[in-house]
Order: structure tokens, then C-alpha cells, then sequence
């Protein structure tokens, strides 16, 4: 749990909610009629992949960008230039942003004088406990050193959503462990909800419990993990036409071969239609099924060995 | 706020400073021979009543320092491209901007700390080495136009060093990369000075006029900024003084190559010279234009890099 004085009693609006929500960059939509609802609390994997709109969505939630369209709001509040909005989040981008020349200390004296409910020591502590040297520039550091120092930063905030874009993906296996103990680590003692975005989907299920999906610059999937697993099924059975299939149930991918349908489906109820063979479905390969969705329809796998003879 | 600001630019800062305390040191001994020699040389001839030659005799600073006080000239263009274009620019290519504007400071309060600093600093160097420079140039304030050092005395240094830096942070903040900012800095910096000195500047206030006869002492006028001399011949017409071609043939005679002959002989047939000049008594109403145009522009430049960087996405 947080310290005295951490933070109000919570109110009733969801972490992030956005309406509608949509970025032009030019003629290009970055992001399209995006419209989440995320409760408090959860850790959430923002998934898609590159150039899904992760990104675009992150900064507008944490007020780098606004919206062309739509709008966002965080615990109930739109993104804005004040100190209770910029307080109330935690931001680490892409590129892990640091001032090379100044250690983690400096750092952390610095955020003391920036922000209100600055958690210091708990930063240096943390640092401490993953052996990341504080005195020394932080441009000497390794990738994942410098990952660990920003999230420190992140996190000294004390924000109610920390949001945090790609925060792994530069960083070698082992470094992208640590950090994801470590963020795991403060989720646990601090009431905080986290986004946090990836195209690595195996690495976000260790610790994420809800799921955004974004592909072709629109939300495919907004769930919980294990809600997602309850409802995603894998059919195998005989073939059959995909037209027909697609109207007996949602379908999010086909396989087909020449005697089998392999059918990716999100089930209301469950499947008593002998003609299928049931299989429960790692989550991996339900986003990336989503992925493989274009904008509008199911991905078709049509695998054709000889179909007509 | 202020923490971050010192702890970025904090090497800057000493090496500023440095640069100035070498400077002042400098500045104040040479300074200080050269107006002793300069006070002593004027009681001697005013005892002798012989002042007229004053200048030519006198320690004026050898080359090397009347060098280094000419290159305070480009010490404005200095802050601006050290200080000015990497404000932004650095923050924005380097992408720490991100790391400070999600901090719980709203980005306009940074920017307001961050800019404010940088405009401060550099108007106290500015003054600092204006102050330095007008002083040690006081002999020779003194025994020549002041009109002749006006870019680096007075209060103008000041306004050039504010605009110089408020330049480079609204280049940055547009271009948002370092390198093309300091090369548009530059070219920028002077396409501004260069024309306004040489072209506007003269015309300021109305120059005033004056003709004598080319054997007056009139036409040595110490203080004045001469922007031009005409030979008005009898007719009416005028032509530039250097312009012997059209000296009139029975002057020549007598040897124009040498002005103590020719002068007599013009005056004689009826030539007079005409000077326009900006007198010396408005040394100080100039500097004050000249640095208000440089402040009005800075003012401007400061509003362009806020509009650049609050209402653009980051």
C-alpha cells in the first residue's frame, strides 16, 4: 500500500477512458476512433504491432500530443497542462530519455523541485536493490541500467497510471527481466495502474492482467487477460466453407487446408456442434491472430494442397 | 525548476564566467595604463598648448588587444549559438523533453524558467562586456568618433546578445535539431545585424549637413559620424572628394597629389566641401534605437518559440 497522504481516496472514474479518440499526422490516421475503458488497477499490455497507434496513444494520454478527433481522460480527467493532471501520471518514452551528463542522482534531486509528492529515497532504494550505481553520468550506464533509472524516475512520481512506451524493447532478455520484476515489484507496493505498450507479446503476459489491442490504427481487443482466455477458442475439424463458419460464430482467423478447418474463435457460449474438435488457446497466439486481422474482416489462411482433387 | 536549469547548464555557466573574469583582468590593465597615459598626456599639452596630435602619440593598446576588443563584436552571435539554438533544440533532439514536460511542471512554467535564464544571462554578459569595453575605450572615446566602436559599446551589445539568444531558441524550437539550428542561427544573426547597421542606421535620424571651404579645419570633426564628403563645385553640382578626375585643370598645376596646395587653390575658384554627418551628441539617442529594434525583434523572436513550443504536438 502507498504512504500517508499518497493519494485521495480513489474515485469512481476508470483509470483511462477514451471516447472516439483519433490522431492525423498529416493525411496518415495514427489512430482511430479509439475507444477504451480501463478500471483502476490493472496492469494493462498495449499491444499491435509497429506503427499501430501505441505510441500515439500513449502521448496523448500522458498530454504530449491532442487529439484530432475524440477524447481521453485519465481518472476522469482530460490530459492538460497543470500540475494536478501531470502529477497524477508517469510517463517513460520510447527512446528512454535521460540528460546523459547527469547521474541518477542528480536526477532524482532534480524531480524533488518538479514534483509535488516526490518519493526520493524509495527511487535511490530501488536503484540500490538492482545494483544500478547512482554517481555515475547516466550516459555510462547500460541500456538497461538507464531503463531502470527512468522507471525510477517514473515512479518516484508516485502516479496514479504510469505509462510507459515500449519500455523493453531495446533491451537484452536479461535486462528486459529485471525490468519487468522490477516494475512488477512496485506494482506490488504501490496502488498504481500501469499501460504498458510492447510488440512483445510473450514478455507482457508474465505481468499484465488486461489486454489493449490496436492494429491498422484501430482497437481490435479490450479485455481482461483471463477473460480473453475464457472466451478464445481453437476449432479443428473437417473442412468446411469459411462462409459458413463465419456465420455460426465471431470468428478472428481461418485456417485451410485441404481437409480441415482450423477456426481462431471468440465464443459467447460454449461450442456443442460435434463437428468441431475444442481446444483452449494460449494468449499469445489470440493477439496475434488480431494482429493478422486487416482493419475491416478475418484473416483467411487458405493453405490449398491439392483442395480441388 | 531552477535546480534543472543549473544542474544542465551549469558548465556553460562557468565557462562563461571564465571567459569574462579573463576578459575584465585583461581589460582593466590595459585599460588602466592606457587612460593613465592618456590623462598624463593631456596635462603635459595642455601645459605646452599643443593637443592637436594627441592621438598619434598615445598607447592606444597594442594590436593584439585592440583585437580582442574588436572580437567582442561576434560575442552576441557566441551566446546565441552556445546558449540560444541548443535551449530547445538539445531537449527536443535528444528527446528529454519528454522525460521533463510529463514532470508535474506545466511545460509553460519550464519554458518561462528555461528561456528566462538564458535571456538573463546573456543580457548580463552583454552588459557586463559592454561596460568593460566602453571604459577602456575611454582615451580613445576620447580623441575619435565614438560611432566608430558602436557595436560593441554602450548599451547595444546588450540587446545584440537578447536577440542573439532569443534568436537561437525560436530557430531551435522550429527546427528542433541542433546542427541545422546553429547554421540558421548564424546566417539569421546576420542577415538581421549586417543590413541594419549598414544600411539603417545612417538614416536613423535625418543627418545634418554642413559645407565649408576645403581649407577649414572644419572638415576634420572628431566626434562626428561622417556618412559622406562632396566637393560642391561652383556651378552647384557636387562630386565625392576622393573624385579628382573631376578636379578642375587649373588646380592641377600646382600638384594635386598633395592637399596642402590643392586645398588653397580650390578655395580660391570658389569650391567648398559638403559634409553630411551624424554629430556626436547623438551617440546615445542611437544606441537607444538601435538596441530598442534588437529587443522589439528579441520580444518577438521569445513570443514565435513559445507559440512553437506549447501549441505543437511534442
Amino acid at each position: 500500500m502507498s504512504g500517508p497522504g499518497a493519494r485521495p481516496a480513489p474515485p469512481p472514474e476508470p483509470a483511462i477512458a477514451t471516447v472516439g479518440l483519433g490522431k492525423r499526422f498529416g493525411k496518415l490516421w495514427a489512430l482511430q476512433d479509439c475507444s477504451v475503458s480501463v478500471p483502476r488497477g490493472r496492469v494493462v499490455a498495449l499491444v499491435g504491432p509497429n506503427g499501430a497507434g501505441k505510441t500515439t496513444l500513449l502521448r496523448i494520454l500522458a498530454g504530449l500530443s491532442s487529439p484530432t478527433t475524440g477524447e481521453a481522460r485519465i481518472l476522469g480527467r482530460r490530459p492538460e497542462q497543470s500540475e494536478q493532471f501531470l502529477s497524477s501520471i508517469g510517463f517513460l518514452a520510447q527512446e528512454i530519455p535521460l540528460y546523459r551528463q547527469l547521474t541518477a542522482r542528480q536526477h532524482i534531486d532534480i524531480g524533488a523541485g518538479l514534483n509535488p509528492r516526490w518519493d526520493g529515497k524509495a527511487a535511490l532504494d530501488r536503484l540500490g536493490a538492482v545494483r544500478v550505481p547512482t554517481d555515475r553520468a547516466v550516459g555510462t550506464l547500460s541500456g538497461g541500467q538507464r531503463a531502470q533509472v527512468a522507471l525510477g524516475l517514473a515512479l518516484a512520481k508516485r502516479p496514479a497510471v504510469l505509462l510507459l512506451d515500449e519500455p523493453v524493447a531495446a533491451l537484452d532478455p536479461l535486462a528486459r527481466r529485471e525490468f519487468l520484476a522490477s516494475l512488477a515489484a512496485a506494482v506490488a507496493e504501490q496502488e498504481v495502474s500501469v499501460v504498458l505498450s510492447s510488440h512483445l507479446v510473450h514478455d507482457l503476459e508474465r505481468v499484465c492482467d488486461f489486454v489493449v489491442l490496436l492494429a491498422a490504427a484501430r482497437v481490435q481487443l479490450c479485455a481482461d487477460i483471463e477473460e480473453i482466455l475464457d472466451t478464445h477458442r481453437l476449432l479443428v475439424g473437417a473442412r468446411k466453407p469459411v462462409g459458413e463458419i463465419e456465420r455460426a460464430m465471431d470468428v478472428i482467423r481461418v485456417t485451410q487446408t485441404a481437409r480441415q478447418s482450423r477456426v481462431l474463435a471468440r465464443l459467447q457460449s460454449p461450442i456443442v456442434d460435434p463437428w468441431w474438435e475444442v481446444a483452449e488457446v494460449g494468449l499469445e497466439d489470440i493477439i496475434l491472430a488480431y494482429m493478422g486481422r486487416d482493419a475491416e474482416g478475418i484473416e483467411q489462411e487458405i493453405v490449398n494442397l491439392g483442395a480441388t482433387a | 525548476m531552477n535546480l534543472l536549469v543549473w544542474r544542465l547548464h551549469r558548465n556553460q555557466f562557468l565557462f562563461a564566467a571564465s571567459a569574462l573574469a579573463a576578459l575584465t583582468v585583461v581589460l582593466l590593465v590595459t585599460g588602466s595604463v592606457m587612460a593613465h597615459d592618456y590623462d598624463t598626456a593631456l596635462a603635459n599639452c595642455r601645459a605646452t598648448q599643443n593637443c592637436g596630435d594627441l592621438g598619434s602619440q598615445l598607447f592606444r593598446g597594442d594590436g593584439m588587444i585592440i583585437d580582442l576588443v574588436n572580437l567582442t563584436l561576434v560575442v552576441p552571435l557566441l551566446f546565441g549559438l552556445f546558449w540560444g539554438a541548443p535551449l530547445l533544440a538539445k531537449e527536443l533532439e535528444d528527446g528529454t523533453h519528454n522525460l521533463v514536460w510529463t514532470q508535474s511542471v506545466p511545460r509553460r512554467r519550464w519554458l518561462s524558467s528555461t528561456v528566462g535564464w538564458a535571456l538573463l544571462a546573456a543580457a548580463a554578459w552583454g552588459g557586463a562586456m559592454a561596460a568593460l569595453v566602453s571604459w577602456w575605450r575611454y582615451p580613445e572615446n576620447a580623441l575619435n568618433s565614438r560611432f566608430g566602436a558602436f557595436d560593441i559599446q554602450g548599451f547595444v551589445p546588450v540587446a545584440y546578445a537578447v536577440f542573439a539568444v532569443a534568436l537561437g531558441i525560436a530557430v531551435g524550437s522550429l527546427v528542433r535539431r541542433v546542427l541545422p539550428a546553429l547554421a540558421l542561427t548564424i546566417a539569421a544573426f546576420v542577415a538581421v545585424r549586417v543590413p541594419i547597421a549598414v544600411f539603417l542606421r545612417p538614416h536613423f535620424l535625418t543627418p545634418l549637413r554642413a559645407t565649408f571651404p576645403p581649407t577649414s579645419p572644419g572638415t576634420n570633426r572628431a566626434g562626428d559620424w561622417v556618412l559622406s564628403q562632396l566637393l560642391v563645385v561652383p556651378s552647384g553640382g557636387s562630386s565625392h572628394l576622393s573624385d579628382f578626375g573631376s578636379l578642375p585643370s587649373l588646380c592641377e598645376t600646382q600638384g594635386f597629389q598633395s592637399k596642402g596646395l590643392i586645398g588653397p587653390c580650390l578655395a580660391r575658384h570658389g569650391y567648398r566641401i559638403a559634409v553630411t554627418y551624424q554629430p556626436d551628441s547623438r551617440f546615445w539617442t542611437f544606441q537607444g534605437i538601435e538596441a530598442g529594434v534588437f529587443l522589439v525583434l528579441a520580444c518577438l523572436l521569445v513570443v514565435l518559440a513559445f507559440r512553437w513550443v506549447l501549441h505543437r504536438d511534442a
